[in-house]
């Protein structure tokens, strides 16, 4: 599409009257007006950045300052310290029986520094008490879970950890999570505890482990509407150590869902329903995979927590 | 001058050939149900497009059809011109995943690379992140291509007569879904004389013995 450029000028002959000089119009010469558009220029010279710096400055352009900041949450603590080791074949024995009893025997009388850290932590919370806990504590857990499959976020960080937030939260934006808590096998009992402090010495966070063993249902459904893992209607028992975690210099502090300890000794999870594709080697092209007799490598039994 | 009878009927025929010629305009590669075709979106939902895969379906029952899981990518301000670009997209609808794939390394076009790229992506997302089974069980539902945003530059001619140069680029849309595609029927030249020969016959002649 061409325009064609006006070069008419439009000017005004004054009168032959040479003596009168009568009053001369403002004329704006048109040729000067910018009729189109021109973008910044494209094929600039690249400047090296100093010059680029200078050139700017005398601009009068100023860059503001970056923070490089991190956010750091003094609320809860970052791990679980101290971990409470579970004895092997917690579940499996009965209790009845003479070697259950004496494992009981056993757990019943803790050890020195759990009897400790339940000192402190009655010095600041007087309300405390290592019969009630359990309930209030198993009402916590059953209440963060609840808010997780309504997905509730201000009522879930009330009653879970910001540690243990996104733990919880991850990848389950966009999927829909059905859990029921429906019944507890055997009563909650407080097994361990531990105070540590952060920073500095008097900053005390404690933080209690609690024996759950209780039967509930669990089905993860995708973004679709289709059953990704569990099922609903199918209840599994469950063994769990909760550790719950509260901020006892703080007299806000409440008591909160910190983690889960997953023993050495449980047993594998349920897999997934889809298939799922695990790297293996690279093959060379005149290798077979049958040929290579590739074991996949079996993860070690270690403790871990979530 | 001619009286010409203008009746509500008319009126109403007209408004309903109206809607269906916007339609037909509109909807050329997105399936829309008959009511959402009297008034969609501006840009044949090309904002929303990243939106899409945020939709959480409820939970379905046993004894449902199995969903099957549809994943929406796009990639924005390609350097490329639109009409060039529908080529591209108007030969991969309706493809497997992988077919779709081998015709788009095989073919010269500059597009090409790029749709190949963001179906590659798409079928990365859809296996992470919105559990598909089978990376291979996908097909290409939709695909079209939209106007990015252009710059203008100057294109000099002679006599110091100028033009607007615009640097076209543009946006390309895909939807995969999960499973087989589906046929689509061929229909032969004899199955529509048939059809046409059946529709003369269905004519009513009104207003006769």
């Amino acid at each position: 599409m061409a325009t064609s450029i006006c070069r008419t000028l439009k000017y005004l002959q004054p009168t032959m009257c040479l003596n009168i000089k009568l009053p001369q119009p403002v004329f704006v010469p048109i040729r000067t007006k910018k009729r189109y558009f021109i973008p910044p220029a494209v094929n600039v010279k690249q400047k090296s950045q100093s010059e680029q710096e200078t050139k700017a400055r005398a601009a009068g352009v100023v860059v503001r300052q970056q923070y490089i900041e991190r956010a750091i949450n003094i609320s809860c603590t970052a791990g679980i310290f101290d971990p409470y080791i579970p004895p092997e074949g917690d579940a499996r024995l009965s209790t009845l029986s003479k070697e259950g009893l004496k494992q009981r025997t056993e757990q019943l009388r803790q050890s020195a520094a759990s009897q400790l850290a339940f000192r402190k932590i009655k010095d600041h919370d007087p309300e405390f008490s290592t019969k009630e806990f359990p309930a209030l504590a198993q009402q916590i857990f059953i209440d963060a879970h609840a808010a997780l499959t309504q997905f509730n976020k201000e009522k879930l960080h009330s009653l879970v950890t910001e540690r243990c937030y996104p733990e919880m939260v991850r990848g389950n934006r966009y999927k829909t999570l059905r859990w029921r808590f429906i019944e507890s096998l055997e009563p909650p009992r407080v097994v361990h505890a531990r105070c540590p402090d952060m920073i500095s010495k008097g900053n005390l966070y404690g933080q209690v482990t609690l024996r759950v063993h209780s039967r509930q249902t669990l089905a993860i459904y995708d973004r679709f509407g289709r059953l990704m893992l569990g099922d609903e209607d199918e209840p599994r028992d469950v063994l769990e150590y909760l550790v719950l975690e509260r901020h006892l210099v703080n007299p806000y502090g409440r008591w909160r869902l910190h983690g889960k300890i997953v023993p050495a000794w449980a047993p594998p999870k349920d897999p997934i329903i889809k298939t799922v594709i695990i790297p293996g080697p690279t093959l060379k092209p005149e290798e077979a995979f049958e040929d290579l007799h590739y074991q996949v490598p079996k993860p070690k039994a270690v403790q871990w927590y979530k | 001058m001619a009286a010409s009878v203008v009746t509500w009927a008319g009126l109403a025929a007209f408004g309903r050939a109206c809607g269906r010629i916007r339609s037909r305009l509109l909807g050329s590669s997105s399936t829309l149900s008959p009511v959402s075709c009297l008034h969609t979106s501006t840009e044949l939902n090309s904002k929303h497009w990243e939106r899409k895969n945020l939709v959480v379906y409820p939970p379905q029952q046993k004894d449902e059809l199995r969903r099957p899981a549809e994943i929406y990518h796009c990639r924005r301000q390609i350097k490329y011109s639109k009409d060039k670009m529908w080529y591209l997209a108007k030969l991969i609808r309706g493809m497997t995943i992988d077919q779709a794939l081998t015709q788009l390394e095989f073919n010269d076009k500059k597009g090409a690379k790029i749709i190949k790229e963001v179906i590659l992506e798409a079928q990365d997302m859809a296996v992470r992140n919105h559990n598909v089974e089978y990376k291979s069980n996908l097909y290409i539902a939709e695909s079209f291509s939209g106007k990015g945003k252009y710059l203008k530059r100057i294109r000099y001619h002679g006599r110091g007569m100028f033009g607007i140069m615009d640097k076209v680029h543009c946006h390309y849309f895909v939807k995969i879904v999960e499973g087989v595609p589906p046929k689509v029927e061929q229909k032969t030249g004899f199955d529509q004389a048939k059809e046409y020969v059946e529709q003369l016959r269905n004519r009513t002649i009104i207003h006769s013995l």
